[in-house]
């Protein structure tokens, strides 16, 4: 089903901004599990550092959404939304570096900043634009901490020099 | 009078983990059915989830469902039995392409023509991954495998056309590039009141084609809606699916707009009326046997 944004409310807004961030902090843990499962320790660290900060970052709208509108019920559903936030599928790869695994949470962070800089077109509710316009700079600043923290990583290709065994059912 | 909570999409995901390849298609198409599932409603005691034997097949452990992988080729006899046996439930049967259409491939036309009320999710990926790499019967012609290192002769069979013409119900095709379309295109068809073909294209990342993997579709599906299509229009979805393996059309190739009675429904309609006019179970017996 495709968002109206034009009729966000605050609350709405909020409980949507929640999701983005669980959905994306349930598929790094996705990510590091896969990456675990096929003998790659650092990307699958990098991918569980990723998951606290998402799950730290859905705590913190989660808290300023209950001393907002408490307990009221949630209109918006998973449904509403796919990959906002959170890296498609197949962007992991079995045996990825923890360079390659950086690039893949860059171009998450990318792909939120567009998301909310899209949904801003059609936000008429003075603090719903607020609260996106927050939210895309935030993920600006996400931006550049991965750039800085890929830059500080050695020059690989590991993925492209592998040469071991593809993936092996398991 | 408390009411249930709305199910989650949560409550559909087992405490399994997928070991998939990193990067399959399948990881979508089993987060899409969490979702479809919990749009739906029915409690996962309610259902019965049905595979054969395959890296797609592995899907209902990852549900809380009740899952059974079962044989090589035979998920559909088998969901067939069970919606028979307790027609009450919603019943899912999931596979891949090489157990679907090569050595499942002579069930195929007799759940279509029997229309039991079930959902059928082909997660085809062109290619016998589990086994690693050998030439599958939706293999594109052309196509390099270790079983075929000069590249395929054989024309790959095409799934749509193949139950559109055994008559089924309610046919689709989806890609896990297309989150939002699939998810609901598997909503739609587990709530088809018949048997539902779901043709997934959910490329292997490790043995199948660079071409055709989950970016490329991004690229090279057309929505069928987007196209005007109407899905009542039997003849026209025939036409389209003619084009399978050559377009990536994605939607509702067909719908029956008056779906006819199940199988499952006239069964259970004919039990009850053979069971007003029949003799008292205890009295069965004595029908064959001679008395003194």
């Amino acid at each position: 089903m495709a968002l109206d944004f034009k009729k966000l409310t605050l609350q709405d807004a909020l409980d949507l901004a929640i999701l983005v961030e669980q959905e994306a902090r349930e598929r790094y843990e996705e990510f590091a599990y896969q990456m675990s499962t096929h003998a790659t320790p650092a990307a699958a660290d990098f991918f569980r550092l990723m998951m606290t900060y998402e799950a730290k970052h859905a705590t913190q709208l989660a808290a300023r959404r209950e001393a907002l509108f408490g307990s009221a019920a949630v209109r918006v559903n998973r449904n509403d939304l796919w990959d906002v936030e959170a890296p498609e599928y197949d962007e992991a790869r079995a045996f990825m570096s923890a360079k390659s695994a950086m690039a893949v949470a860059l171009e998450a962070e990318r792909k939120a900043f567009r998301f909310f800089d899209d949904a801003l077109h059609s936000i008429t509710d003075a603090n719903v634009r607020a609260l996106f316009e927050e939210l895309r700079e935030d993920e600006r600043h996400h931006e550049a901490l991965v750039i800085e923290a890929i830059s500080k990583q050695p020059d690989d290709a590991a993925g492209a020099q592998f040469e071991g065994d593809e993936p092996v059912a398991q | 009078m408390s009411t249930a909570a709305p199910l989650l999409a949560k409550d559909f995901k087992s405490d399994l983990k997928p070991i998939w390849c990193p990067g399959c298609g399948d990881f979508g198409v089993v987060a899409g059915l969490y979702r479809a599932l919990a749009a739906i409603g029915r409690p996962p005691h309610e259902i019965a989830f049905v595979s054969g034997i395959g890296c797609s097949s592995r899907i209902p452990g990852y549900t809380t469902a009740y899952g059974f992988n079962t044989v090589h080729g035979r998920a559909l006899p088998i969901a067939q039995g069970i919606k028979l046996a307790r027609p009450e439930l919603l019943v899912l049967c999931a596979g891949g392409d090489g157990d679907g259409f090569s050595i499942g491939g002579g069930h195929v036309p007799h759940a279509v023509r029997r229309n039991i009320d079930f959902t059928y999710i082909v997660m085809d990926n062109q290619v016998y991954g589990l086994t690693k790499g050998q030439l599958s019967p939706t293999s594109p012609k052309g196509l390099k495998t270790v079983t075929s290192v000069f590249g395929s002769i054989e024309s790959p069979i095409n799934p749509l056309l193949q139950v559109l013409s055994y008559g089924a119900g309610f046919v689709a095709q989806a890609t896990p590039a297309d989150m939002s379309g699939m998810t609901a295109i598997l909503e739609e068809a587990i709530r088809y009141p018949g048997f539902a073909y779901v043709n997934v294209q959910s490329p292997c990342v490790t043995y199948g084609e660079d071409e055709n993997d989950l970016k490329a579709h991004k690229t090279k599906m057309k929505s069928l809606s987007k196209m005007g299509h109407d899905p009542a229009d039997y003849l026209k979805a025939l036409e389209l699916a003619t084009h399978y393996g050559v377009e990536l059309y994605t939607g509702v190739f067909y719908r029956n707009p008056n779906p006819p009675p199940t199988y499952d429904q006239q069964i259970t309609e004919r039990h009850a009326a053979l069971a007003a006019g029949a003799p008292k179970r205890e009295r069965v017996l004595d029908m064959f046997a001679q008395k003194p």
